[in-house]
This record gives C-alpha cells, structure tokens and sequence, in this order.
C-alpha cells in the first residue's frame, strides 16, 4: 500500500471504464438523436372542440336570432372533411335568413379555429329548447372512420310574442300623441280664456292712453 | 388555379341593434373558374382579418361570416378579398415579411354594405314627453308670477 495508507480507487476521469464521462455524452447524444428523428409517427389525431352560442339579450317572434359556431382542432393532425349540420331548427318554426345550417370545412389546421354564424328567424312563440348541432370529420388523413361530435348545447330559451317586445321596447309614439291631444282641453281652455280677456283688457287699456 | 375567375354574391346583415349583442355579417358567394362552378379552397380576409370560408354543398357556395360587437359595429361597405391556395400563400408571405398584401391578386372581392343596425329612437319618447311637460309647466309658472308682481 502506498499513498501513506490511502487506497488509491480508480479517478472518475475520461481515460478508464466504459461509463467515462466522455461515453456517457456519446450515448446522450444518440439518444437524443434516435428521439428526434422517429418524429411525429405518432402525433395524436384530431379533436375538435365544438361550440354553439345564441348571441342574444332577448329572443322575440319574428325577429332575428344569431347563433355562433365555433370549432377548435386541439388535436396534433388537421381534420379533414369537417361537416357541421344543425337540424333542431326545423323549417315550419325557423327561417333561415343569413348563412347555412349545413355547411363543410376543408381542412382545419392543428390548434388553429373556425367560427360560422347563422342568423335565423323564428315564427312562432313559446319555450324552445337550443339542443345540439353534429359535426363529422376524419381525425386523419388515413382514417377509416369519420368521428361524430356535438356542439353544447346553449338550453332553453322563450321566445316572446312580438306585441309583448312591442309593448316594452317601441317608443309609442302614436300613444304619447294621442295623450298630447287628450290633455290639450284642460290646458288650452283656461290659457285661451285668460289669453282672450288679457288681450281684450290690453286693447282697452290702449284706447284710455290715446285718449 | 382558377383562371378568368367569376365571383356572384348576396350578403346579410343584421339590422337591429336593440335585441342582439353582436352585430353578424354574412356573405355567400359562388364561384365559376372558366364558366364552370369551382369547388377548390378558398381563404378570405376583410380589413386584414382572416375569416373562416365554409361551403354548402346543398347550395353550392361558399359562406364567409363575422361578427362585430352592437356599438363597435361600423357601418358602410366592407371589403372581402378573396384568394385562392397560392394567392393566400403569398398573403402570408407578406405578411411575414411585412409587406403591403394588396400587391397579391385576389379570385375576386366581394363588398358586402351594411347600413347600420338600429339600436332605438335617439331620444327616448318618455324623456320627450317630460321635456315637453316641464317646458309647458315652465311657461305656466312665468307668466303667472309676470301676473302677480
């Protein structure tokens, strides 16, 4: 034993055994390398996020009704061959006055959104409930199978009679006339009595000072 | 790509600005390339805002919508370009790269007008009722104490 009794165990430098330092960067190195270049064989497949909003204060017959669709591809591939179709609005009760209930997106890019509005005109009043639209798409280029969606569903809403929306919100002119009219008698009597004798005494008092 | 691209369009706007939050704008248009109806992709952009182009197969057109907020929403005419795959590519390019994007070549441009929405009478007729009634009342009290001094 020599070093003075100290036993020498072999130094963690780059000269000796297969785990050296320098080895150990080689094989993260490779590692690394190998990760990187398998690539994206496995890249999830797309999912859209479908949303459906009714972008009203108050829902009135005959007036116009905005709905917003809005899908987002949080998946890692596009989605390809979107087809969104909304028939809980049947024909009888709704008219379709701007845009389309059954449209078809190309291509939808990973992380990116698309948004269609659709403005609509219901002809009748009463409770009715906003329920689901459908979409389908393929999650990928080879998919065998489309994959079917729903939007959320915005709920019920009441649809008012347009005489109520009327009868809060116009600003009635026809009546505040007719109340103009009415209240004119008890105003405009006294004033032209008053006003008659007034001019009458003025024209007197007019003649006593030429005199 | 289309060649002598022909654009034909009808567009809507919400007119009431009482009931409805957003004010929506929606266009639908087709698109013959040669005469014949085209069904290739098509991006859209209006005052540099790109805009989400879907077609109807039902119909055969392509529907861009947006929507703005009640009071934000301006009124007149707005420009929709319309490109194809490269036209659009080359709108990013410049984009990227800060450039001017009307140099790049639209299929078409549809302009789409609207007219304002309304959003109620500019005075309320209750408030011109009391006006009016305070400006009666007014003239009343005036002229009486004119009498009686």
């Amino acid at each position: 034993m020599d070093n003075n009794g100290w036993i020498r165990y072999p130094a963690f430098n780059s000269s000796s055994g297969p785990f050296t330092m320098d080895n150990w960067l080689k094989i993260c190195l490779l590692v690394v390398f190998a990760v990187a270049t398998t690539g994206n064989e496995e890249a999830t497949p797309a999912k859209l996020l479908f949303s459906k909003q009714i972008l009203n204060k108050y829902l009135v017959e005959g007036m116009d009704i905005v709905i917003k669709y809005s899908l987002f591809n949080v998946g890692g591939t596009a989605a390809l061959d979107v087809q969104v179709a909304d028939n809980t609005f049947g024909p009888q009760d709704f008219e379709v006055v701007g845009g389309q209930l059954k449209v078809t997106i190309d291509r939808i890019a990973p992380g990116s959104n698309a948004t269609h509005v659709v403005v609509i005109r219901p002809s009748k009043f009463g409770y009715f409930n906003f329920t689901a639209a459908e979409v389908t798409y393929l999650p990928s280029e080879n998919a065998a199978e489309a994959l079917v969606g729903l939007s959320s569903e915005p709920g019920q809403g009441a649809i008012v009679p347009f005489k109520e929306y009327d009868r809060k919100f116009s600003p009635h002119l026809l009546d505040w006339l007719s109340f103009a009219v009415m209240s004119m008698p008890s105003l405009v009597l006294p004033f032209a009595l008053w006003f008659s004798s007034k001019s009458k005494y003025e024209a007197v008092l007019t003649q006593k000072k030429d005199k | 790509s289309c060649s002598s691209p022909r654009l034909t369009s009808t567009s809507f706007t919400t007119l009431d600005g009482t009931i409805l939050t957003n004010i929506a704008y929606v266009s639908q248009f087709k698109l013959s390339c040669d005469g014949e109806p085209a069904d290739i992709p098509l991006y859209a952009e209006v005052g540099g805002k790109p805009l989400s182009v879907v077609k109807s197969k039902e119909t055969n057109e392509y529907v861009v919508s947006w929507l703005e907020e009640t009071k934000k929403a301006p009124r007149g005419n707005f420009e929709i370009k319309v490109y194809d795959d490269e036209g659009y590519a080359a709108v990013r390019k410049a984009q990227r790269n800060g450039e001017d994007t009307s140099a790049v070549q639209t299929v078409g441009v549809v302009v789409l007008y609207h007219p304002g929405a309304y959003t109620g009478p500019w005075i309320n007729s209750e408030l011109a009722a009391v006006i009016v009634a305070f400006g009666v009342l007014y003239y009343a009290v005036t002229t009486k104490t004119k009498l009686e001094a």
